[in-house]
């Protein structure tokens, strides 16, 4: 109708093979007089437009492009306020999730809050954009602190904090701030909110526990944002040497041997865990009290995972960080963990082959490190631009960091983005 | 073909015309129309600007990678002075002291509620408004508050019990006597010239010197090893700071020692020019026999190139000394000045680092 060019995709790709077979027969032809007229006559067609090189730049338009490969908009530091050095870490680590990049810098807030100066997503907002302005010069995130103290009371006052702590409160009121962006609300599921944070954040943990006599089971789904891990060397505690190896399929991205790895804290989190006599629980189906043993797996996976390593332990009035170094790998597959996966395990069959081999990977984009005691601290972070750049932030100085600095840091907090969802 | 057989004289002007145009049409599409399908095709199938790149901006955000700079080429710890306004009270505060600003703003901290509680208790003691709300939060900010109540407390406390000043008999006496054990680590502040100056944390009104009329000579002595002891113009008293004391010079250093210790040759001088503040010419002689002693070595080490000999050095003695000339009471410290030959000993009690050389000199002396 328009009477416009259209290109369509499959027949400019028969076209590139076309030439690209034409280019190959010349080149295998022996006769190089042959030859050269066959490739100078292509060259020529080919070249009557693009050799004059001074017309495309007349008709393209001045504008100031960069290559995305190593810049630096996307990076910028944070000044401390005062012991913020936790929030500066996961606003680092917010603001390069891709897909809430897209969410924020879009525009896509509407904000709900009577009064817009109180709402933290009309902040994030805000600091999105300024992290993402291109600015050198550290941004000062006092607004974020002033609300989130109004907010999350218990966060409020100057003092050393946790960073996970904050991860929880933060999503928490950006939940409540948001309530439904997408405008769709689900009447028949009140706790089913479609805002941004629970499309990104919210996985699926599911509980099943056990009968031992009957062995009925009854399964519970818990939303979680986050996955809490207990550590070799707490009080928790597995020996990570003869880790519980029930799925001998494992991909063990990030074994090395003698130390404990991400995978074994997460085989460890998955277990079948026998309840003991003293928590027996009453079984429906049989009406009894009985031993049972208690499983977790995941259910539903967020399309940002977020590990949490319970490095700081509370036994009665003894408070003490654990240091044990965990390896954790640049890929994980959650596959194993799957509820999915431990059904038909149980079935007595192979994992479904019919999913997507890719839809339970995931790749790391941010490390959050704690450094010092437990009642003395500093954090700094670990964040990846593009496919395999890494920069240490430390408040307001961001340098450039190796593989091998992130992989050889403590780990307290690791951030997981699922692959296919990234746009790099 | 038509065309050959076609001649162009048989043509009227509109043909021609046509013909010319349809033959400009033609040139000029031979030579635009490829190269505009190129750019059409190249825009949709999104490719046309793939390599237009800027380099002049790509290297404004290209990623630095030095040590002791950030990614941005930018050297570390230059962000002390930043500020932001805070949302509650409208100030600017520093960026890097904004959270325990905001939490003595809000009146989260414990301070604060301490604070709040006390100012009510105040009010309702004094009967008082609470307009001084603000006032009290510029001080809560300063942190000044607290440090001068810490350093309030700490005073009153910090008091040296062994200082000659802390003598109960200082405060009603206008002499008094100097405790042999004076230590030298007396921390005094009183203005030069002798002013008083009441800035003294102890609170000393009377005098912030030593009145040298009731000391006895060893106590002089003593006193002199380890103090200035220079004698104010204005109070008469002897100064109390330490023997590098900066309002005092040296060489009132010397002239005081030597009135006090000096060999006792020079008394019957000394006694009666002694009444006026300035030195006559014939106690200056009198004094210059004794300037082989050099009064306080320890002064400094430049001062110890006193000679040995008895050659007028000219210390200025007259200038000097005119500052610091005793007064009346002179008579009771003949007795000081002559047992002087003790004074190398004394020196040698000294704690004070630089080692006196001149005790040898003064042995030699005497």
């Amino acid at each position: 109708m328009c009477k416009d060019y259209v290109y369509d995709k499959d027949i400019e790709q028969i076209a590139k093979e076309t030439k690209e077979k034409i280019l190959r027969l010349t080149s295998t032809s022996t006769d190089v007089s042959h030859q050269q007229f066959m490739t100078s006559g292509i060259e020529d067609k080919q070249s009557t437009c693009e050799t004059k090189e001074q017309e495309p730049k007349l008709v393209k338009p001045k504008k100031k492009r960069r290559k995305k490969s190593v810049y630096t908009v996307g990076l910028r530091g944070l000044i401390n306020l005062g012991n913020t050095c936790f929030m500066n870490c996961i606003v680092q680590a917010l603001t390069h999730i891709p897909l809430l990049k897209d969410f924020f810098l879009s525009d896509k807030h509407k904000c709900i809050m009577t009064s817009p100066s109180l709402c933290l997503v009309c902040e994030m907002s805000s600091l999105f954009h300024a992290m993402y302005s291109g600015s050198r010069t550290p941004h000062i995130p006092y607004k974020l602190l002033h609300l989130i103290w109004i907010h999350a009371e218990h966060l409020a006052g100057y003092r050393q904090q946790d960073a996970h702590e904050f991860l929880i409160a933060i999503l928490d009121v950006l939940h409540r701030h948001s309530k439904d962006d997408s405008g769709v609300q689900e009447a028949n599921n009140p706790n089913c909110c479609n805002c941004i944070i629970d499309q990104i954040f919210t996985g699926g943990l599911q509980s099943d526990v056990t009968c031992q006599a009957c062995h009925s089971v009854s399964t519970t789904i818990d939303p979680c944002w986050d996955i809490s891990l207990d550590l070799p060397g707490s009080c928790a505690t597995f020996d990570s040497q003869n880790p519980e190896r029930a799925d001998g399929t494992v991909s063990r991205d990030d074994h090395i041997p003698g130390i404990p790895s991400l995978t074994d804290c997460l085989q460890w989190f998955t277990r079948p865990e026998h309840l003991g006599s003293s928590a027996k629980i009453k079984c429906n189906s049989c009406q009894s009290y009985q031993e049972s043993t208690k499983q977790l797996t995941m259910k539903k996976l967020p399309i940002v995972a977020c590990f949490h390593l319970k490095r700081f332990e509370h036994v009665g009035k003894q408070r003490r960080k654990i240091n044990t170094f965990i390896s954790f790998p640049l890929e994980l597959d959650m596959t194993p963990f799957l509820a999915s996966t431990k059904e038909s395990r149980m079935k007595g069959g192979q994992p479904p082959a019919d999913c997507v081999p890719n839809e339970n990977k995931y790749s790391l984009f941010a490390v959050i490190n704690h450094h010092g005691t437990l009642e003395s601290g500093h954090y700094t972070s670990f964040i990846r631009q593009q496919k395999d750049q890494w920069f240490n932030c430390d408040d307001a100085i961001i340098t450039k960091a190796t593989i091998e600095d992130l992989l050889y840091s403590e780990g307290y907090l690791l951030f997981y983005h699922k692959q296919g969802l990234e746009k790099d | 073909m038509k065309m050959e057989e076609m001649s162009l004289s048989g043509l009227d002007n509109s043909k021609l015309e046509a013909i010319a145009q349809e033959i400009y049409a033609d040139l000029v599409e031979d030579s635009c129309l490829g190269f505009c399908f190129e750019v059409h095709r190249a825009v949709k199938c999104g490719y046309f600007f793939l390599d237009d790149t800027d380099p002049d901006s790509m290297k404004d955000f290209e990623i630095v990678d030095q040590p002791g700079l950030d990614i941005f080429g930018q050297v570390f710890n230059q962000w002390k002075s930043k500020e932001c306004v805070c949302p509650n009270c409208s100030r600017s505060i520093a960026a890097s002291r904004f959270a325990p600003h905001l939490e003595k703003c809000l009146g989260m901290g414990r301070n604060s509620s301490r604070i709040a509680n006390r100012r009510i208790a105040n009010s309702n003691n004094m009967n008082k408004s609470e307009s001084d709300q603000e006032d009290n939060d510029d001080i809560n900010d300063n942190d000044w508050s607290y440090g001068s109540e810490k350093k309030a407390k700490k005073r009153k406390s910090d008091k040296n019990p062994n200082s000659p000043r802390r003598s109960k008999s200082l405060k009603h006496k206008n002499g008094f006597s100097v405790c042999t054990s004076a230590s030298n680590t007396l921390p005094l502040l009183f203005s030069s010239s002798g002013e008083l100056s009441n800035s003294d944390p102890f609170k000393y009104n009377n005098s912030t010197g030593i009145s040298y009329e009731t000391l006895g000579p060893e106590e002089l002595r003593s006193l002199l090893t380890t103090q200035c002891g220079v004698i104010s113009e204005h109070t008469k008293k002897m100064c109390t700071r330490s023997l590098r004391c900066p309002q005092h010079t040296d060489e009132q250093r010397r002239t005081v020692r030597i009135y006090f210790l000096g060999p006792s040759a020079v008394l019957p001088e000394v006694e009666s020019s002694l009444d006026n503040d300035s030195f006559d010419m014939t106690d200056s002689q009198a004094l210059i026999s004794r300037l082989q002693w050099d009064g306080s070595s320890d002064l400094s080490p430049s001062d110890s190139g006193s000679s040995k000999t008895s050659e007028n050095q000219g210390w200025g003695l007259g200038t000097n000394s005119s500052e610091s000339r005793k007064t009346k009471k002179k008579k009771s410290h003949l007795s000081l000045v002559g047992t002087a030959s003790g004074l190398g000993s004394n020196k040698k009690k000294k704690p004070k680092p630089p080692a006196p050389p001149t005790p040898s000199i003064y042995d030699d002396i005497n």
